[in-house]
């Protein structure tokens, strides 16, 4: 079993956006959309003391994903290498888990109706190659691996090389994606992009805090009543059926 | 009720109901229903929204092979049930919809609210008045006839934009709460229905009514009195040689097709095939077969007997192979459907009766033997053609392939040279 994991030097990225259209080609991303973007912090601080960093941000496959229990249909599920995924068979564009996501990583594809997002190059993995950011990466910035594999450049850099998660005080759904920097880098863009509070919308939360409770006492209330003259006729006896 | 019987001795015999059309479109409509229960509890995955034990929500998948395949299902079957009910909302609105649902089935009048008030509080023990004369269905029975004409509707567009993905996230996200939430509504009417037409024992004859369309005389006396006066009094009429006061509403079109004595003219059943065919391709993204659904059976069959051998030979490895459900194809099911159509369409034409087809000069024995081996050499001829005459020809045909062509075009070449040699048979 791989625990598959992806490493961004932020030190070595120059935010030339390489990963993003290698990304959109290799999958089709319809315009206006990404799996992987590239965002810059700008510059951050008193002059002359100002840093800044590019978030090269996708999906973190977390530990916890909060996308995977508001997915009705089960469509979202982790495949048993870790990878989050998304079988299109059963999305129905509800978008529940694109609103769930801290990293909004998942958007709607217009074309499919259906929602998309980064799978790390699943289908590359599974021809033995690696994914498209990753090889296409101008600063060679990306490193893509199994983390149980100690031979591995990722094990090397986030067990020795001090590569952090992106998180947030309140926000720790274990992501898998990692960030590596000499000069402070992750913690700026953790600074500047912290993740959000996963969010189930307004309809799901109606749905299940409201609907589900008020329709099962519903059912529960008729099938009682229901059972209950069941009894009560068959306390009484056949002797009015054929009245 | 009392009253009533002075006037009238008790009378005996039975009155017709239900029209075969509601009866098929009613249990239709129940079946679907099981079924969409069934799979619709099962799809909905989430610890969040799941209601139905885990369990079961495993076994039925399983029954289905994947969640895709159960998810797949439920839209064919939702979209069968919603054509269904366009058709017969197109073919009969006259008669159905009008005579039968808004005047019939959902108006409710003075009696019905006082039937309602007086039902409530004599099940809370507090009165014991008589209950007002009903009409052909009770105020309870109409109630849940106007919640179901309310809903249906409803769930039927919310299952659309579901299955299609007609609009934005947010109006997708809500039409899955939509759609639950109205099912549920039905689901505890159905609670109350279901007990009444076939547990209940007083409603016995209506649930029998269901079935063979007549209620006994003295039913539809006791707790349908409006009714069975209006029937009276038509009959009355009638046989006092009076015109009725409402002329007897014109059988709908569909009605009328479906109970033709005839066969249906060609064109109009050519023109069938081709909707159901476009149907087909529409919803299952396969057009119509016939030799390989039979393959399938066979394939499950040798699945039963000989599995080792089944998922090792070149040929039947294409169906048997481990952890797929052999009879899970469009085919095995169409085939179903094929004879229980048939089946169906002779009865209502009244056609239905044991006879073998056969020519003057033979015997039944000889006929039977030559349709088994005539059988035999095209269903063996159809799996090395890849395809027999409806799957490689008319589902091929339709989407232009060549080698459809070909085959037809042999196909009629050899029934004209062969039909010759074995025309004894027939003439
Ligand atoms: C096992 C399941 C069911 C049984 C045993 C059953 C039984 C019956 C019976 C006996 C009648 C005739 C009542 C009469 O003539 O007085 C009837 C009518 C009717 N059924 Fe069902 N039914 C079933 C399922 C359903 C379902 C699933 C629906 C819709 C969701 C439905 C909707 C209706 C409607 C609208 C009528 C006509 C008006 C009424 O009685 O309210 N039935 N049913």
């Amino acid at each position: 079993m791989a625990r598959y994991a992806m490493v961004t030097d932020l030190t070595r990225c120059v935010g030339c956006q390489a990963c993003t259209a290698a990304c959109n080609a290799e999958w089709d991303v319809p315009p206006g959309q990404a799996r992987t973007r590239v965002l810059p912090t700008g510059a951050v601080g008193k002059f002359p003391h100002l840093r800044s960093a590019f978030y090269v941000a996708q999906c973190n496959h977390c530990d916890d994903a909060p996308c995977l229990s508001p997915c009705p249909s089960g469509a979202t599920f982790r495949a048993e290498n870790g990878i989050v995924k998304i079988d299109r068979n059963l999305c129905i564009g509800c978008g529940f888990c694109v609103q769930a996501c801290p990293y909004e990583a998942r958007y709607l594809n217009p074309a499919t109706k259906k929602v998309d997002k980064c799978d790390f190059c699943s289908a590359r993995l599974e021809r033995g190659r690696q994914p498209a950011c990753v090889t296409t990466c101008t600063g060679h910035a990306k490193y893509f691996g199994d983390l149980e594999d100690p031979g591995s450049d990722v094990y090397r850099l986030v067990y020795s090389g001090g590569a952090q998660r992106i998180e947030s005080d309140d926000v720790k759904v274990g992501p898998n994606v990692y960030y590596a920097g000499r000069r402070g880098e992750p913690e700026l863009v953790a600074q500047m992009f912290p993740p959000r509070q996963p969010q189930l919308p307004s309809s799901g939360q109606w749905w299940s805090k409201v609907v589900k409770p008020l329709a099962l006492a519903m059912v529960g209330a008729t099938f009682a009543g229901q059972a209950i003259a069941f009894f009560t006729q068959l306390r009484k006896g056949e002797g009015q059926f054929d009245e | 009720m009392s009253s009533a019987v002075q006037m009238h001795s008790t009378p005996t015999g039975m009155i017709k109901k239900h029209h075969v059309a509601i009866i098929l479109l009613h249990w239709f409509n129940a079946i679907t229903w099981l079924l969409e229960l069934t799979t619709g509890a099962a799809l909905i995955q989430s610890e969040h929204f799941r209601f139905a034990p885990l369990w079961f929500v495993t076994m039925i998948t399983e029954v289905f092979g994947s969640r895709a395949n159960l998810l797949r299902f439920h839209i064919a079957a939702g979209l069968t049930w919603i054509t269904v009910f366009a058709v017969y909302g197109i073919f009969g609105w006259q008669t159905y919809f009008h005579q039968e649902v808004l005047e019939r089935e959902v108006a409710l009048d003075r009696d019905d609210f006082n039937w309602l008030r007086i039902r409530l509080l004599r099940i809370l023990g507090r009165s014991n008045e008589p209950l007002p004369p009903q009409g052909i269905y009770n105020a309870g029975q109409k109630m849940f006839a106007v919640m179901v004409y309310i809903m249906f509707p409803i769930i039927m567009v919310t299952g659309l934009i579901m299955a299609f993905h007609w609009g934005s996230m947010t109006v997708v996200g809500w039409a899955v709460v939509i759609h639950f939430a109205t099912v549920a509504v039905v689901v505890s009417g159905l609670m109350v229905h279901v007990y009444m037409g076939a547990v209940f024992p007083e409603e016995k004859p209506a649930f029998f009514s269901m079935i063979t369309g007549m209620v006994p005389e003295e039913f539809a006396y006791k707790h349908h009195h409006k009714w069975w006066k209006e029937v009276k009094m038509l009959e009355e009429l009638h046989a006092a040689g009076q015109p009725e006061p409402r002329p007897a509403p014109a059988p709908s079109r569909l009605l009328t097709a479906l109970r033709m004595k005839e066969y249906w003219p060609g064109y109009w059943a050519g023109l069938g095939l081709g909707l159901t065919l476009l149907a087909t391709f529409l919803i299952v993204g396969q057009g119509l077969g016939a030799s390989g659904g039979f393959t399938r059976y066979l394939a499950f069959i040798l699945s039963l007997v000989a599995p080792g051998y089944a998922s090792a030979h070149p040929y039947w490895s294409n169906y048997v192979q481990p952890g797929q459900p052999v009879l899970m194809d469009f085919l095995v099911f169409e085939l179903i459907g094929v004879a229980l159509g048939g089946l169906l369409s002779g009865w209502l034409a009244g056609r239905l009766k044991w006879t073998t087809d056969k020519g003057p000069r033979i015997s039944p024995k000889t006929r039977w033997m030559l349709a088994f081996l005539g059988g035999a050499i095209s269903g063996v001829g159809a799996r090395m053609a890849r395809g027999c005459t409806s799957g490689l020809a008319l589902s091929g045909g339709s989407v232009l392939s060549a080698g459809a062509f070909v085959f037809m075009l042999a196909v009629f070449a050899a029934g004209f040279v062969g039909a010759f040699f074995l025309r004894r048979i027939w003439l």
